[in-house]
């Protein structure tokens, strides 16, 4: 391959936006020239320094805006639409329930990402924070019937940051914080014997990615915002570790 | 799929919608109008969310919403695509290890980024920030995926050229 090529392909490289034969290519030929490792280094660089920039979070108040707003729009739904309404609720209400038509998997999947959005959402992302896993396993211990593997994956980009209790398809599991940027993965751990899911799933829900696998008899959900092949990654770390 | 609830699909992504539309708008006040805006046109047309994805739902509809604004304000949509060739700062005289290297990187970075166009700006903070896919990127801002591709480059060409990151590798080496 040549140079030319490789600087076509560099940023799709570096955004792992490469077929596996385009990788292959870029990466043996940025083994042998030293012109394009150089230029490979200068957009590793930028990446980390643009990764540095400011992270802006909703203010309170527009949180609080747009929820007051859902509510009255809800409000201005019901009363226009009352029997309608009536009616959508109760049969909501009872698929929430009673949903013959999902299948446990989903049901896990679901549970997945609400835990996931009420750690963030509720502030509760840590009984035990800590970025070193020598501390944050044995606080498990004495809390859960199984003792779930812990591993700081700072070296290959996801810091460990915590972890909590959670509940998952009615099962307490360990809930373990990672950071990759400025979002946050949470891998719920649980014994895999009462998962009667497949292993390696790969699925989003409600705009969250999911990651599925079972790896020495522990069931392993992996759900964040990070793109799938970010957390694809973050899941080979996490198995090779 | 459970009965989609308007607040627990929308509201954990408001982070994130904001943020794009604090870079989109380079401003704290529009931004929270854009999002305010765009939550209302999420509410109203929130049946319109068919897949699961949510978050790339909403990011579409804060670039509408931002849009809309800038193009009420014609002038201010102008000035947005007019500085795409001189927006190039006066260099300063600290040497760039100095000026990297010193507590002032994001101070540098935002001000990079904020230099730059905003249709590059966009790709930037949506692929190095939020994480999206090419083929996500280009649904949000509604061009096909080499146009995604071709901004991307030559933003991050010209955040190498704005943060000195060439005379600063040179100078590493």
């Amino acid at each position: 391959m040549s140079c030319e090529l490789v600087e076509r392909d560099l940023d799709a490289y570096l955004d792992r936006e490469l077929d596996a034969a385009a990788l292959t290519a870029v990466r043996e030929h940025v083994g042998t020239c030293a012109a394009c490792r150089r230029q490979l280094a200068q957009r590793e660089t930028l990446a980390r320094l643009v990764r540095s920039a400011p992270y802006y979070s909703a203010p309170d108040r527009l949180r609080a805006r747009v929820r007051a707003s859902s509510q009255s729009h809800s409000v201005r739904r019901v009363l226009t639409w009352a029997a309608a309404a009536v009616l959508v609720l109760s049969v909501g209400a009872g698929m929430t329930l009673w949903r013959p038509g999902a299948s446990r998997g989903d049901v896990i999947a679901d549970d997945v990402v609400n835990g996931h959005v009420r750690s963030l959402m509720a502030n509760h992302l840590f009984d035990v924070q800590s970025t070193d896993q020598h501390t944050v396993k044995p606080w498990f211990l004495g809390k859960l019937d199984f003792s779930p593997p812990v591993v700081d994956l700072t070296s290959s980009g996801f810091a460990l940051v915590g972890g909590r209790l959670d509940y998952v398809g009615g099962r307490p599991v360990a809930a373990l914080v990672y950071q990759r940027r400025k979002h946050t993965i949470n891998v719920f751990v649980s014994p895999a014997g009462g998962d009667p899911s497949t292993s390696n799933v790969v699925l989003t829900v409600r705009g969250f990615n999911l990651r599925h696998w079972i790896h020495n008899g522990m069931s392993f959900w992996a759900v964040s915002d990070v793109n799938s092949a970010e957390l694809g990654e973050f899941a080979t770390a996490l198995q090779a570790s | 799929m459970r009965p989609r609830v308007f607040e627990e699909t929308v509201l954990p992504h408001l982070d994130a919608a904001f943020n794009y539309a604090r870079w989109l708008t380079r401003n704290e006040a529009d931004a929270e109008d854009v999002v305010q805006d765009a939550c209302v046109r999420a509410m109203r047309f929130f049946s319109s969310l068919r897949d699961d994805d949510a978050r790339a739902w909403l990011f579409t509809i804060v670039r509408n919403a931002w849009y809309s604004r800038v193009s009420r304000k014609a002038n201010v949509a102008e000035g947005t695509r007019l500085n795409d060739g001189q927006d190039q700062r006066p260099d300063n005289a600290l040497d760039p290890e100095e000026r990297l290297l010193q507590q002032h990187t994001v101070g540098l970075v935002r001000a990079a980024l904020e230099q730059l166009p905003v249709d590059f700006r966009e790709a930037i903070v949506l692929r190095e920030i939020e994480g999206l896919s090419y083929r996500e990127i280009a649904e949000v801002a509604g061009v096909p995926i080499g146009t995604v591709m071709s901004r991307l480059a030559r933003a991050r060409e010209r955040l190498q050229t704005i943060l000195k990151l060439n005379a600063l590798s040179e100078t590493l080496r």
